[in-house]
């Protein structure tokens, strides 16, 4: 398995990521046995699973993807911010009550927590969640607010006959985003047999669960009349996306460069697709869920349905693995946009490799020769 | 109006032969058979399906049309056995069918048929080339080339006597020919298109229940399989078009 399609789950074998270790940065924290402050968000590790340990994510800053990028922060701004962030560690059970209160209130609680010793310094990436520096096991921890609850969030948590899946597509529809879904889902707060989540399974089932229900009534719509073509790009993630008429199809092509951080020495290529029904994980990972996620909102929000050729193409300005949201937020605003229209395939095509900056990507599509080559029945009722 | 009984096994078999291609479909209720037909959101496979009254252990009907989930129905009749009974009953005001069976009663809020594709006119298309053969061999054939690719190649080669099918994969090759002893019947007529897997492996399925599936084709045109269901009393046909291959 290359190193692009594994991003850091440990499948060579290595105790530690050689890649993901690059970034044992130095950091200058007062090391210190107690913290009292905000506390925006929750973080399950998913080593040991089911016996998993995890607790809040303590920073005076605000925990929200959309929010770091829409305020313009760079790559070295953010991993600043989480550098400076603290994970508690604590086996899980005893937290439980503490953490689904973080989770269930709409805006950040402050808590006091005592460390068994002073926070140490571990900056850790993953490809899915987005990295934090400090860490501290949890001795003793106190929630001081209450949780102010969003009345949608708390009918749906309340009620336990709820499947997991319908639980998300009805928070999704109240327009609670899919970061505090997942926040939910990670703290055994959805389903019928509530369980705590590793945050990295629970971010991916959350943009799962929501785009595989947006891909069921988008397939219901009429198909979009014209090819379009979008592209947005942030930190080094250039997402260029064809949409063109047609039933449901997704493919993505993620591509990371040469000096890359997954690329090594030569370029990765990685695709994955899909039809009606998607079999077995993808092997892009969590970004192909993200960013799938957010052109079927976008399909859902122009009642259109689009066959979809999605490609991410990594540049070595991405230093950092930041986490699957960025691929999300990408994606989002690409399609927000104003889209390149053409007439036909081969434009679209055209468009699509003049804003990605090379063609190459054409030749990993598998979709792309299918909706060529394929005729319809119309074309011989002539 | 509708109102009928038949062996839920049989119904089955036709909301299966229809839900391989779409998922909602304008049914038409005559006064001897029902008939739907319907093609894929791409416009590249139709299915036209005829059930006739004689399929049926009771039937009544009048001219009408009523717009199917076809996708739930199929959920439904996941709970029903061999040789229960199905009765259906359309109550017309309320826009619901009536399904009954072995004491379950199931009223299912019908589409309305406006919001669903109009009923497509079949291409006119002349496919000269025939070959008729089982449906478990043709599935088998589809199954295997799905292992290698994405496309097949169905034609006839009229100097060996043979239907075959072909697929070429990124590294492998299949291929499997089919003499006059292994098929039913064969009109020597030669004829080559290529068609795209993700179609046919779901009509496949459905056509491995045929005893007999005969197969239509022409050079680059579509394929057509017609193969009977319900003992003879039904009779189901899929059109595809083909792919043309890049020169």
């Amino acid at each position: 398995m290359r190193c692009a399609e594994c991003k850091g789950r440990g499948m060579c074998g290595l105790p530690r990521c050689p890649i993901t270790s690059r970034f044992h940065a130095q950091l200058r924290a007062k090391p210190s046995d107690h913290y009292m402050g905000g506390a925006p968000a929750v973080f399950i590790g998913s080593y040991g699973y089911p016996k998993v340990s995890g607790g809040p994510l303590m920073t005076g800053d605000l925990n929200d993807p959309p929010a770091w990028v829409a305020q313009g922060m760079t790559i070295d701004d953010i991993v600043g911010l989480r550098a400076r962030t603290i994970r508690g560690t604590s086996d899980t059970g005893r937290l439980t009550g503490s953490l689904q209160e973080i989770a269930l209130s709409s805006s950040p609680l402050d808590v006091e927590v005592r460390f068994t010793k002073p926070v140490g310094f571990d900056l850790r990436f993953d490809g899915t969640v987005a990295p934090v520096g400090l860490s501290g096991a949890i001795r003793k921890m106190d929630v001081l607010d209450n949780a102010r609850v969003d009345r949608a969030v708390d009918r749906i948590t309340a009620d336990s006959d709820l499947g997991a899946v319908e639980a998300c597509t009805l928070l999704h529809d109240s327009a609670i985003d899919v970061y505090r879904i997942s926040e939910l889902l990670t703290t055994g707060l959805l389903g019928r047999k509530r369980h705590i989540v590793p945050t990295r399974w629970a971010i991916t089932a959350v943009d799962d669960m929501v785009s595989t229900r947006l891909k069921k009534e988008i397939v219901r719509m009429p198909p979009l009349e014209e090819y379009r073509v979008f592209c947005a790009e942030i930190y080094g993630n250039r997402i260029v996306c064809i949409l063109a008429p047609g039933d449901w199809r997704y493919e993505m092509i993620e591509i990371w460069g040469r000096q890359s951080l997954w690329g090594g020495e030569t370029e990765a290529i990685v695709a994955d697709g899909e039809g009606l029904k998607k079999r077995g994980y993808s092997p892009i990972a969590g970004a192909y869920y993200s960013a799938r996620l957010a052109v079927a909102e976008y399909l859902e929000s122009i009642r259109r349905s689009a066959r979809v050729v999605l490609i991410r193409s990594v540049s070595s300005d991405y230093w950092a693995p930041l986490g699957t949201w960025v691929i999300r937020e990408a994606t989002r605003n690409a399609m927000k946009n104003s889209p390149v229209v053409c007439a036909t395939l081969d434009e679209a095509i055209a468009a699509a490799s003049r804003l990605a900056g090379f063609s190459h990507w054409l030749g990993h599509s598998r979709l792309i020769p299918q909706m060529k080559t394929q005729k319809t029945l119309f074309d011989f009722s002539g | 109006m509708l109102k009928a009984t038949i062996d839920a096994e049989i119904f089955r078999e036709s909301i299966d032969a229809i839900a391989a291609l779409v998922t909602e479909c304008r049914l038409h209720t005559e006064e001897d058979m029902l008939v739907t037909r319907a093609v894929d959101t791409a416009n590249v496979a139709m299915v036209s399906l005829e059930l006739k009254s004689t399929a049926f252990d009771a039937y009544s009907a009048t001219a009408g049309e009523l717009g199917l989930d076809i996708a739930k129905m199929k959920n439904i009749l996941g709970m029903m056995g061999r040789g229960d009974a199905l009765t259906l009953n359309l109550l017309d005001e309320e826009r619901k069918l009536e399904l009954a069976f072995k004491g379950y009663k199931y009223s299912i809020t019908l589409l309305d048929a406006s919001t669903i594709r109009k009923d497509p006119s079949p291409p006119t298309i002349e496919l000269p080339g025939k070959a008729v053969i089982s449906g478990s061999a043709l599935n088998n054939a589809i199954k295997a080339a799905a292992v290698i690719s994405d496309k097949i190649a169905l034609g006839i080669d009229p100097d060996a006597m043979t239907f075959y099918m072909e697929a070429e994969g990124d590294t492998d090759h299949i291929k499997l020919a089919l003499g006059e002893d292994e098929l039913v019947a064969l009109n020597p007529v030669g004829a080559r298109s290529l068609f795209s897997l993700d179609y046919l492996k779901d009509m496949g399925k459905v056509m491995a229940k045929a005893d007999e599936v005969e197969v239509n084709l022409g050079v680059d045109h579509p394929v057509k399989f017609a193969f009977d269901i319900a003992d003879g009393n039904g009779r189901v046909e899929y059109l595809l078009a083909p792919r043309i291959e890049a020169d």
